[in-house]
């Protein structure tokens, strides 16, 4: 069995973070009849977080989000040229695994670090990122403004980078035409 | 042992590799255990595999998957991407000449590492890395030098090719060998291994020095590794630069006088040693020159002797002087950065990891390890800002 070409593939940011605000009933709903998967690079990063952070836990317990491990020449290639662009002190596993995934199986990857997202482009991979999946959380009335405001100032706080500063969420939404009014 | 996947996690099949690749594979991953010297077990103990798991995966019997693979890497201290990369030719030829069950010393271990590194910054066209200036070499119609004037003769031409005047100091040698395409690093491999060693690349070279030694060991070890570069022998690691014997290594013993000459031109030393001697008397002649050209005092007291300069007396009396503070104050001495002093990276080659991390083709952490540990978090730029058009890349 392959990975489908429509399936999402998160990295372990995203994900840790829906996980934390108790939100992955939301992207279970986002991603509708789409498969999601994460590498066993970002299992491994969520199983090392979940010994000091339960929430992440509940991401490796979520029997719809399937775990992904290949012996496959092309992919072991692929995650070592990631390895090379982005490992050090070992670190940033998690983004190769998502990567590799994007780069054979051609399905969309969900990464927020700016670097890897970079390097999607580079390489032609579909990528979106935590921002644009709760603006759609927003319009699917599964989560409020507030609620997502509140989430994204928390994510300005560490080591993301938006493209809008501490309450600028709503703003940034509405100039951009991310969300109308009536979508707030 | 790390957990490698979560149990109640659902798992996808695994996709399949041609039985060859694996046993290529394998055959890498064994002849590298081999090189960082380790058995099965230890390696298998590093990862969390049976000895015999190890043993299967080496004879390809037993597929590995990519992480596996990347704990694989990290454990026996090489890069993932090795185990798919044909290596530089000069490795090949080196490992193939030396038989799968050597051992890697220190230094051939770190000159592995260090040519993987700048052949991976090379593959990301980096104007930065400079490597364009390595083709100068070829161009130069370089031949091995087989008497000491022809030694010297090459001294001449490596100024030359390096864009300094016939007799000026050379100030930062690394600085200067970078300006024909050759990188070198230094790191204190300790006292027990080689002085320096030589790779060459695909497109210029590198060499480690070992920054154990003082800074005019180092110089004189990394002038005698331009000798080499020069030459294009394509690997070379020096276990004693400066103490080749003429009869027994004659090309080493020839490389020795070239760092020499280049360090200490003849025509300036001959100058300023009559004047300086006539002036300030021996001593004060050779810790001006010393200090002036960078060198040690065996360094000069030998380069004395072979330019006929000074007697065996008096060769004996500078290769036993040592410069003191009183003389850098008195005699007002310019005390320049120590070059090569403990570990230290190319400016060329950190100028493009720089870059890189600007545009953000490798990530932070990614550049701290490229860069040796010779920079901090803090050191590295910062995040551009984005140009307002840029926010559309965070919208699906």
């Amino acid at each position: 069995m392959t990975v489908p070409d429509d399936a999402w593939v998160f990295d372990t940011g995203p994900l840790r973070h829906f996980a934390i605000q108790g939100w992955l009933g939301v992207l279970r709903f986002l991603a509708g009849e789409r498969p999601v998967y994460i590498p066993d690079s970002v299992a491994r990063e969520l199983d090392d977080a979940a010994e000091h952070m339960s929430a992440a836990r509940a991401v490796l317990d979520a029997g719809w989000i399937h775990v992904h491990r290949s012996t496959s020449r092309d992919f072991s290639e692929a995650f070592a040229h990631y390895v090379d662009r982005l490992v050090g002190g070992g670190k940033n596993l998690g983004e190769c695994g998502v990567l590799a995934m994007g780069q054979i199986y051609k399905c969309k990857v969900v990464i927020d670090d700016a670097t890897p997202r970079q390097i999607a482009k580079e390489k032609g991979i579909q990528v979106t990122a935590t921002v644009p999946l709760l603006c759609e959380a927003i319009r699917a009335k599964k989560l409020t403004t507030v609620m997502v405001e509140e989430l994204a100032d928390n994510l300005l706080e560490g080591q993301y980078y938006l493209p809008f500063r501490p309450g600028g969420f709503r703003q940034h939404v509405l100039e951009n035409g991310l969300l109308d009014y009536d979508e707030l | 042992m790390r957990p490698v996947l979560c149990a109640s996690a659902t798992m996808c099949e695994n996709r399949t590799v041609a039985g060859i690749d694996a046993q290529t594979l394998g055959e890498r991953i064994r002849d590298a255990r081999k090189r960082a010297d380790l058995s099965q077990e230890d390696l298998g103990r590093a990862v969390g595999l049976e000895r015999t798991v190890v043993n299967k995966i080496e004879g390809g019997v037993r597929k590995v998957t990519a992480l596996e693979l990347s704990d694989i890497a990290a454990a026996i201290g090489v890069r993932m991407s090795t185990f798919f990369e044909e290596p530089v030719p000069a490795l090949v030829a080196h490992r193939s000449s030396q038989g799968l069950d050597t051992t890697d010393s220190q230094i051939d271990a770190l000159l592995a590492k260090l040519a993987n590194e700048i052949e991976f910054v090379a593959s990301l066209d980096v104007d930065e890395l400079g490597l364009d200036a390595a083709d100068a070499v070829p161009q130069a119609g370089i031949t091995q030098p087989l008497t000491n004037a022809e030694a010297e003769a090459l001294a001449v031409k490596a100024r030359d090719l390096m864009a300094l005047s016939a007799e000026e100091p050379i100030c930062q040698l690394s600085d200067s060998v970078a300006s024909i395409g050759l990188l070198a690093f230094s790191h204190d491999v300790s006292k027990d291994t080689a002085d320096a060693g030589t790779i060459l690349l695909r497109r210029g070279g590198v060499s480690l020095v070992n920054s154990h030694m003082k800074v005019g060991r180092r110089r004189l070890a990394l002038a005698h590794e331009l000798g080499h570069y020069l030459i294009a022998d394509a690997y070379t690691v020096d276990w004693r630069v400066a103490d080749h014997s003429d009869h027994a290594v004659p090309m080493e013993s020839r490389l020795d006088r070239f760092a020499r000459a280049l360090l200490l031109p003849n025509a300036a030393v001959t100058r300023q040693w009559n004047e300086k001697v006539a002036r300030s008397g021996e001593r004060s002649a050779a810790i001006l020159l010393a200090s002036e050209f960078r060198v040690d005092m065996a360094t000069l007291a030998t380069r004395l002797k072979e330019l006929g300069l000074a007697d065996s007396e008096t060769v004996t009396s500078v290769r036993k002087y040592r410069t003191t503070q009183a003389d850098i104050v008195e005699m007002n001495l310019y005390v320049p950065l120590e070059e090569l002093k403990g570990t230290t990276v190319p400016r060329p080659f950190a100028r493009a990891v720089l870059r890189l991390v600007r545009d953000e083709r490798i990530s932070r952490e990614r550049a701290l390890d490229l860069l040796q540990g010779t920079f901090d978090e803090a050191d590295l730029p910062h995040i551009r800002e984005r140009r307002p058009d840029e926010i559309w890349d965070f919208v699906s």
